[in-house]
């Protein structure tokens, strides 16, 4: 992590491994204030970096996911800002909205992540080919629904009709909990 | 409840959907943002939806460079020209799942079925082959889903924090698991237990049920056996019968009645002594089951007392009548013997707690019970325990006024499993959708609460007619899954009942036989009428109070 150091190398170790433990779950609560995964990356790394450069004000006796939130909040805002002319970049008060309420569904999230486990191992073989094919980094939709002689949008259908299976299935397992 | 993903309104679906794919247009995501303002459901579903995106993303990321438990198996496909990837764990699991499901035919099958929305060419099928038979004090790890008695199981992790759980495989295996423990069910005929103490009970036409160990392989030829599993490894006993068992590279061995083994991670099996006490004893538990039922059904009856006290309350029926009875009293109080319910050939059957509490079953077509409520009323909430066995009539009745005449209500379930409930408007103006149908009115529905999966399984729903707040709800367990405004054309302020008749319907206006036979293939376990609106509180109240299994309250929003 490029950071300044401005501390000890004990605290570089501590903000190292908590950030590696909540890194995914702090990826997915800014995927859902941005447009794109390339947006989403953009934003982590910029929240880590700024993580790590305010670490010694974080208090170890509080949640870290709580205050990195925070960050990642004012972060994903800043970023808005310069892009706020793109497609599909959400107006303000949506994204302090969709950041506020995020922010208490961390736990939900990965529950989540764990029933998507199982609904994947129960949906027949060429469904989980078709979505490791369409979630495969630096794959185009395009380029595959080419490859596979249909319309992107006929593809896009097939998606999204997996995605809501997986809904289906994601929210049977945990709307259950409590 | 907040609605699911399907639940919402196609339009609100498929802006999720482009914005997540890109291909939303200005003037739709205008829209998706104003609705996305003003709705908290919406933005709650983006977010799952946008988690979803996430995730898969996460796993073909892992997949391609740390291993990830379901992306493990399948290696990823190099960009741009993806090639074929194994996927040996799940291919070998899935296949023998389905077929065991067929086999036995008491696979809980639930199709979903492809939408006119949607071209996308296949069903997906998603199959459970084991049943959650009995809980106690069952505590569920952080994040893990907590299940109830009745739940179907299929390819899965089942995790139990604190407690006891007892699970059936559909091939008539009987697991009894002693939490902290996690179990993965590998399909009907076999499992894989990571850690935890549990005790399988083999009958003979299972014999051939298997049972992993992370380094042991037992197939259990009809018997009684003991597995724990901890970090240093496993221990096996078997109380009666026999086992084949492989542990780690070492020969397959027959393990008799009587003995048993060590099995460590790092070194062969060892023969041993083991207590029987270490692994879950179901006579031993059996007691606490009872305890617990008992417990439960005691909550109930306080309950029950208090609410039928309830001065909203136009009619409380709990079917709890003595065998063969041909009636059922009115509880509300103060009671009125008038207002008792004629038992007509429904069957007095099991209820919620079983050898305690009794409910009526609708199963024959010509069940029903008939009731006379009297009066006026400004506003109408229904509530009753559901069991449903299959919707397979067009219309299923729960609550049904006779003539449907003006302020008259009906309560039912649609065969796609929503919730309808409807008031009369006004009996001689003709319907505009529907001229030769009797009267105008309208059907307020709920999103499907009911599909197969649920079946056999009790359910506790509300619904109400809300004339002073200009809405109707639906309820299902206590949280609040729809609601839709009575718009001015439809508004009636003026509510009655007359005769009516639970579970089925007694005077049907047309005699096409969908209309006309609407009897319930199911249970009603108890039944209340307000002539009230409940709040949301107020219903959460009453499903807490009157649920069945000791669980600690839920939290009430």
């Amino acid at each position: 992590m490029p950071g300044p150091p401005p501390s000890s190398d004990d605290a570089y170790e501590r903000f190292l491994k908590l950030f590696a433990h909540h890194e995914n779950d702090l990826r997915t609560f800014i995927r859902s204030l941005l447009p794109t995964w390339h947006d989403a990356d953009e934003v982590v790394q910029q929240s880590a970096l700024v993580i790590w450069r305010k670490f010694d004000q974080f208090d170890p006796s509080t949640e870290f996911m709580k205050w990195a939130c925070v960050i990642a909040r004012f972060e994903a805002l800043a970023y808005r800002r310069k892009m706020a002319r793109d497609r599909l970049v959400f107006r303000e008060d949506i994204l302090e909205l969709m950041a506020d309420e995020g922010a208490e569904e961390i736990d939900q999230r990965q529950a989540e992540y764990e029933a998507l486990e199982s609904c994947l191992q129960a949906i027949p073989e060429k469904h989980r080919r078709l979505l490791t094919l369409a979630y495969t980094p630096g794959i185009k939709v395009k380029e595959l629904a080419r490859q596979a002689g249909s319309s992107s949008a006929a593809f896009y259908m097939r998606l999204n009709r997996l995605r809501k299976d997986l809904m289906h299935c994601i929210e049977s397992k945990t709307q259950s909990a409590s | 409840m907040n609605p699911r993903f399907h639940q919402l309104p196609p339009d609100q679906q498929a802006w999720i959907q482009d914005y997540v794919n890109g291909t939303l247009d200005e003037a739709g995501f205008a829209a998706f943002q104003n609705e996305l303002a003003r709705n908290p459901a919406l933005r709650s579903q983006l977010r799952r939806y946008l988690a979803l995106d996430d995730h898969l993303r996460r796993g073909s990321d892992e997949a391609a460079g740390i291993s990830a438990d379901w992306q493990a198996a399948a290696a990823p496909p190099p960009p741009p020209k993806p090639v074929a990837f194994s996927m040996s764990r799940l291919r070998q699991a899935w296949p023998a799942a389905l077929a065991a499901c067929l086999a036995f035919g008491l696979a809980v099958t639930l199709f979903w079925k492809p939408r006119p929305d949607d071209t996308a060419t296949e069903e997906a099928v998603a199959s459970g082959f084991a049943v959650v038979t009995r809980l106690l004090n069952a505590q569920w790890p952080e994040g893990a889903s907590a299940r109830r008695e009745g739940d179907a199981l299929g390819s899965e992790t089942f995790a139990l924090a604190d407690g006891a759980a007892e699970i059936q495989f559909f091939c008539g295996a009987t697991v009894t698991l002693q939490g902290p423990a996690r179990l993965t069910l590998d399909s009907a005929w076999a499992a894989t237990c990571h850690a935890g103490s549990l005790r399988v009970h083999v009958p003979p036409a299972a014999r051939g049920f298997k049972l992993h160990a992370p380094d042991t392989e037992i197939t259990d030829l009809g018997t009684e056996l003991g597995l724990e599993v901890t970090e240093a490894g496993a221990k096996v006993a078997v109380f009666e019968g026999e086992i084949a068992m492989r542990h780690r590279e070492g020969p397959e061995q027959i393990v008799p009645g009587g003995k048993g083994f060590d099995l460590p991670k790092s070194s062969q099996a060892a023969e041993t002594k083991v207590s029987p006490d270490t692994f879950p004893n179901p006579a031993l538990l059996d007691p606490h089951f009872q305890n617990q039922r008992q417990r439960s059904f005691e909550r109930w009856q306080t309950h029950r007392d208090t609410f039928a006290a309830d001065p909203r309350l136009i009619a409380y029926y709990t079917f709890d009548q003595p065998r063969g009875s041909g009636s059922v009293a009115n509880l509300a109080v103060p009671n009125d013997p008038e207002s008792a319910g004629a038992i007509i050939l429904a069957e007095t059957v099991d209820g919620r707690w079983p050898g305690l509490k009794q409910a009526l079953e609708f199963r024959r077509p010509g069940s029903r019970v008939r009731v006379n409520l009297p009066g006026e009323f400004q506003a109408f909430t229904f509530s009753a325990w559901v069991r449903i066995d299959s919707l397979d009539r067009r219309y299923s009745s729960l609550f049904m006024a006779d003539g449907y005449e003006t302020g008259e209500p009906h309560w039912q379930l649609r065969d796609d499993g929503k919730l309808m409930l409807s008031v009369m408007v006004d009996d001689t103006r003709p319907n505009p959708k529907m001229p030769e149908d009797a009267g105008f009115h309208r059907v307020y529905y709920s999103p499907p609460v009911w599909d197969v999966s649920k079946s056999g399984q009790w359910m506790h729903l509300t619904s109400v007619f809300d004339p002073a707040a200009r809405e109707v709800r639906h309820y299902v367990d206590g949280r609040r899954v729809s609601e839709q405004a009575i718009e001015p054309d439809f508004f009636i302020g003026t509510l009655r009942i007359g005769n009516a008749e639970i579970g089925n319907w007694g005077e049907p206006f047309r005699d096409t036989p969908w209309f006309a036979i609407r009897h319930l293939n199911g249970r009603i376990d108890e039944l209340a009428v307000f002539k009230a609106a409940l709040t949301d509180e107020a219903i959460a109240r009453i499903f807490e109070g009157s649920r069945t299994g000791s669980a600690p309250a839920r939290k009430l929003r």
